[in-house]
């Protein structure tokens, strides 16, 4: 395959830090939650996680509730209507961005450390791979008219959508994730999206 | 001259890129190149030739994706590619034609799903097909896991008789995607036996020059380059590899002076780069790359040579004298032996011992198993301990990396089992001084057995700095002469230039107080020169000696790791986690208050101090069960929040089994039994293990299956405990189904079993749809509804 309008990038660990209101959401504790055990955690964390992300600009077409996403169609009446609001996309973002790898082996080892900082590792890891997301469309698209990102598996859009969009965006290659029987990434903190440009 | 045989006399070039080429005739973004081996075989060809032009030895057939998990004619795919090749090459006999394999797709176990058996298979089939079309050699190549590397390898050795190259795909970082650096590449690879390795893709020539330094540097094999065409840049939004063919070629000739054998491109290259590398480099001089006389082993992360520096291999996990390990293998909990291997690494050992040998468990099995579950959460390189051939060759099947093997001794069946292996999968092996006449007494005879297993294995083709010997620790209670006899013999080892590595804590056997014989026999030992140490790495007596013995042997710059280490504290606790110890910042009072504050370690500190005066079961009900029930009311009420309910259950629990040891053999409460499983296709266990801990917590057996369990396993567990209890959990919708699919299993051939269903896409209307007797929205609604069918109705 040719990626060459794939373009990929590492976040510097600096700028991603999960946000407080993410994490308390994430921990299922009230804003403003303190504990010594979760700052140790994202300590942990800035060690293990590295920050990359890949994305391609794409044409889009919406016709007749199909989303031609370039690369592939996709008939799904959420994601459709997602591109289709306001003055409507022509155009969209595909991205990927993981943690990677060093991240499952943190999550594997604190597993056998006790559930609550297993519980905890994973609750901040989530937060981060969200953090990336914002931090990565906020370097390709911040001055456009977004819509809200979209993944696969949100709403009616098919989670199969992920092996056609991490191969197009050579995500085995440049991010290291791969997938599962069950369409589920590895690393585990990884997330794609699709983000519609009016 | 066959292409091995050119490398000896010559530097040899590949080629450039096919996709870039393809590109500029038209291939289209998101395409398959490998198709164009079926529908535009001409152009492929004559991008071969436009490489042959300018000057490549070895064209890479156009088949880098073409297995059977992408293209279900690989097999078409894959001749036609290989035919393309040898059309371009023709006649000629000095050019070459390589079966180019990519990585699969899919991640390996245990990072990923994917069995090493299965990716073995997948490549296997692709390698046969090659060399029946005709290829010369086979380039394994941007492969970014350590683990997928090695499977590649396999295929290729076991069903080719082609030279087999290889090179590995490294970031900014100078790493693999998956964690290995450039030595620990090197030794696997080089025990594996492969012709050249190296580097490809990645970045540019320029900035791949330091990870090319380090295969220079550790490598006796020849290197290879293959970087991209620069980093690419982003022009009018798509990214282009900016650095030109001259720029390009000035950088390949720093790295074939630097000691590069094998040239080429990739990302981004085209004929014109491979030409103005070939003129740069051509006329400079060439040598073949020197054999390192390093004794090296490996995990996926790193390399450790043994030699420079004293070694320290854990023994803690080994079953002999061990009643909690024996438990543990026999009832195939996995965690516990997961805990000893992390804390022995925090205690400072540098590789594991590994050996699970008991007579009534499957060893081959378990010693795989155990393996790979060390692997997924230590990075320490790891001693396969076993007498048993078949174990042996599991675990080096799968194991990622150069492992030490422990042991191949002086009898010649034993050499006729361990060495093959050794040759195949590479490794280091502790050589025992014992034969068929047993062990002899004097350092003279020792040494003699140590030299004869020496010269055997070199008939392997197995080279001296693999083998280490263990001239054999006795217990010198009953044998005085044993200790002296012992180190004389690793000081004639030594002073030979032969690797040495004892058992240390073997001499004190049957002595009282052995720690203090084993620290002063160790720093004797130490003294004349021994190498690797299996010992237990909790020993403050043998760890004293370990970091003075490099403070006074100019080991240690500016003493920093003896300061450290006299500061630290880090054996007071052999516990786990020392996360627990800093949560609230608190300090406990009692029991019920270090359950409450989630206090692990003085939880289990005032456990051990209650069990002078009081029974185990009374400190139980007492006062952790009361305690984890006011944490617990705290959270149904939402005035305790889940990560204290967990520090809690950590707390209670790791009290739990501090009182349970007091307690006979029979568990605590029995016929308390639930089964518990994260459905096949699901990898999210946090919600399963956080209901686990809980229930341990309260006193339930829990028969934990892990993640991604089939619906047989499931099956199969309960009818072999007769727990009628089940608890699933799924968090992906799409892997519900695989949920009802274990519910109707189950209700088919068990009557009366109880399933509990959970998880973040679950509620209780979809319980009742896949056919749930319960459903639990969380962990302390699991502790509730099993206490209700146990018949103990707590609320």
């Amino acid at each position: 395959m040719i990626f060459n309008d794939v373009i990929c990038r590492t976040a510097e660990t600096g700028s991603i830090a999960p946000d407080k209101n993410e994490i308390a959401a994430r921990l299922g504790v009230p804003r403003g939650y303190q504990n010594n055990a979760i700052d140790r955690c994202l300590e942990e964390l800035q060690h293990s996680a590295v920050y990359k992300y890949a994305y391609a600009r794409l044409p889009l077409r919406l016709q007749d509730g199909i989303c031609d996403l370039d690369f592939v169609k996709v008939r799904s009446r959420d994601l459709y209507a997602n591109l289709s609001k306001g003055a409507g996309c022509r155009e969209i973002v595909v991205m990927a961005v993981t943690l990677g790898a060093g991240v499952d082996r943190l999550l594997a080892r604190c597993a056998t450390q006790g559930q609550s900082k297993h519980f905890i590792m994973d609750a901040l890891s989530s937060a981060a791979a969200e953090v990336l997301c914002d931090y990565a469309q906020s370097c390709i698209c911040a001055s456009e008219c977004c819509h809200p990102r979209y993944s696969p598996g949100y709403g009616d859009l098919s989670i199969e959508l992920q092996a056609p969009l991490l191969e197009r965006l050579n995500a085995g290659r440049l991010l290291g994730i791969t997938l599962n029987g069950a369409f589920l990434m590895s690393p585990v903190k990884s997330v794609t999206a699709i983000i519609g440009l009016e | 001259m066959g292409i091995l045989e050119l490398i000896n006399k010559r530097r040899v070039y590949f080629d450039g890129a096919m996709g870039t080429v393809l590109q500029s005739m038209g291939l289209k973004a998101g395409a398959y190149p490998e198709l164009w081996n079926l529908t535009r075989p001409d152009d492929i060809v004559r991008v071969h030739c436009s490489y042959l032009e300018a000057g490549s030895d070895i064209i890479t057939a156009n088949t880098f994706g073409a297995n059977p998990l992408r293209f279900e004619n690989w097999q078409e795919v894959i001749e036609a590619g290989i035919g393309c090749a040898r059309r371009a090459v023709g006649s000629r006999r000095d050019k070459f034609v390589a079966y180019d394999i990519g990585p699969c797709g899919r991640l390996l176990a245990p990072l990923g799903e994917l069995e090493p058996e299965k990716a073995i298979e997948l490549f296997a089939a692709g390698v046969r097909t090659a060399e029946q079309s005709g290829a010369d050699l086979i380039i394994i190549e941007t492969m970014n896991d350590s683990m997928e590397t090695k499977a590649a390898v396999l295929a290729a050795k076991e069903n080719c008789s082609l030279p087999v190259f290889v090179a590995n795909v490294y970031d900014e970082s100078g790493t693999l995607m998956t964690g290995a650096d450039p030595q620990a590449m090197v030794a696997m690879l080089e025990g594996l036996g492969v012709n050249a390795i190296g580097v490809n893709c990645s970045l540019g020539p320029d900035k791949i020059a330091g990870v090319i330094g380090e295969y220079i540097k550790y490598s006796s094999l020849p290197v290879i380059a293959m970087p991209n065409a620069g980093l690419p840049e982003i022009k009018d939004g798509k990214s282009i590899f900016g650095m030109e063919a001259e720029e390009f070629a000035g950088s390949m000739e720093e790295l074939a002076c630097k000691g590069v054998s094998i040239l080429g491109g990739c990302c981004g290259t085209t004929p014109e780069y491979i030409k103005k590398t070939v003129a740069h480099t051509a006329s400079l001089p060439y040598s073949a790359p020197l054999r390192k006389q390093r004794t090296v082993i490996s995990s996926y992360t790193h390399a450790l040579e043994i030699g420079s520096e004293p070694v320290i291999i854990g023994e803690r996990i080994n079953p002999t004298g061990k009643k909690k390990l024996k438990e543990a293998l026999r009832s195939g909990d996995t965690d516990y032996i997961l805990g000893e291997a992390i804390a022995q690494g925090e205690a400072g050992a540098h590789a594991l011992d590994v050996n699970v040998g008991l007579p009534e468990i499957d060893e081959p099995a378990v010693l795989e198993h155990c393996v790979r579950a060390i692997q997924a959460v230590s990075d320490l390189p790891l001693q396969l301990d076993t007498s048993d051939p078949a174990a042996l060759a599991r675990a080096m099947r799968i194991y990622n990396g150069k492992p030490l093997i422990n042991s191949v001794n002086g009898k010649e069946q034993s050499m006729r089992e361990v060495f093959p292996l050794v040759k195949k999968y590479g490794g280091v092996t502790v050589a025992l001084t014992l034969d068929e006449n047993g062990i002899p007494d004097s350092a003279e005879g020792r040494c003699l057995i140590a030299q004869r297993i020496i010269e055997t294995a070199r008939s392997y083709g197995i080279d001296k700095q693999d083998i280490i010997v263990d001239p054999l620790a006795m217990a010198v209670s009953s044998d005085s002469a044993s200790a002296a006899v012992t180190l004389e013999t690793v000081k004639m080892l030594h002073q030979a230039g032969i690797r040495t590595s004892l058992g240390v804590s073997n001499i004190s056997f049957g002595l009282p107080q052995r720690d203090v014989i084993n620290t002063v026999f160790y720093a004797n030992a130490l003294a004349c020169g021994l190498d690797c140490a299996i010992m237990n790495p909790f020993s403050k007596g043998m760890m004293s000696v370990y970091y003075a013995f490099r403070a006074l042997n100019g080991m240690d710059r500016a003493f920093a790791d003896y300061i450290a280490f006299a500061q630290g504290n880090t054996f007071d606790s052999g516990s786990v986690s020392r996360a627990s110890a800093a949560i609230a910042g608190a300090n406990a009072e009692s029991l019920k208050d270090a359950v409450i504050k989630g206090l692990k370690d003085a939880a289990i500190r005032i456990t051990k101090e209650q069990l002078g005066s009081r029974e185990p079961l009374d400190i139980i009900n007492s006062d952790i069960i009361p305690a984890l029930n006011a944490v617990g009311e705290a959270f149904e009420s939402k005035r305790a929040f889940l990560p204290q309910l967990l520090m809690s259950a950590d707390a209670a629990s790791a009290a739990v089994e501090t009182a349970k040891e007091r307690m006979p053999a029979v568990s605590a409460e029995s016929g308390k039994e639930v089964i518990l499983a994260t459905v096949r296709g699901d990898v999210h266990d946090i919600g399963k293990n956080i209901v686990k801990v809980l229930l341990e917590s309260y006193g339930f057996a829990v028969h934990d299956l892990g993640k991604d369990v089939p619906p047989e396993t499931v099956l199969e567990c309960a009818l072999n405990t007769g727990c009628r209890v089940v608890g699933l959990s799924a968090l992906m919708t799409t892997t519900v189904p695989a949920m009802e699919e274990t519910i109707r299993l189950l209700k088919s051939k068990i009557p009366g079993v109880i399933t509990v269903v959970g998880g973040a896409v679950l509620n209780q209307e979809y319980a009742d749809m896949i056919g749930a007797d319960y459903y639990c929205r969380d962990a302390m609604d699991t502790v509730r509804l099993a206490q209700r069918i146990y018949g103990e109705d707590a609320l």
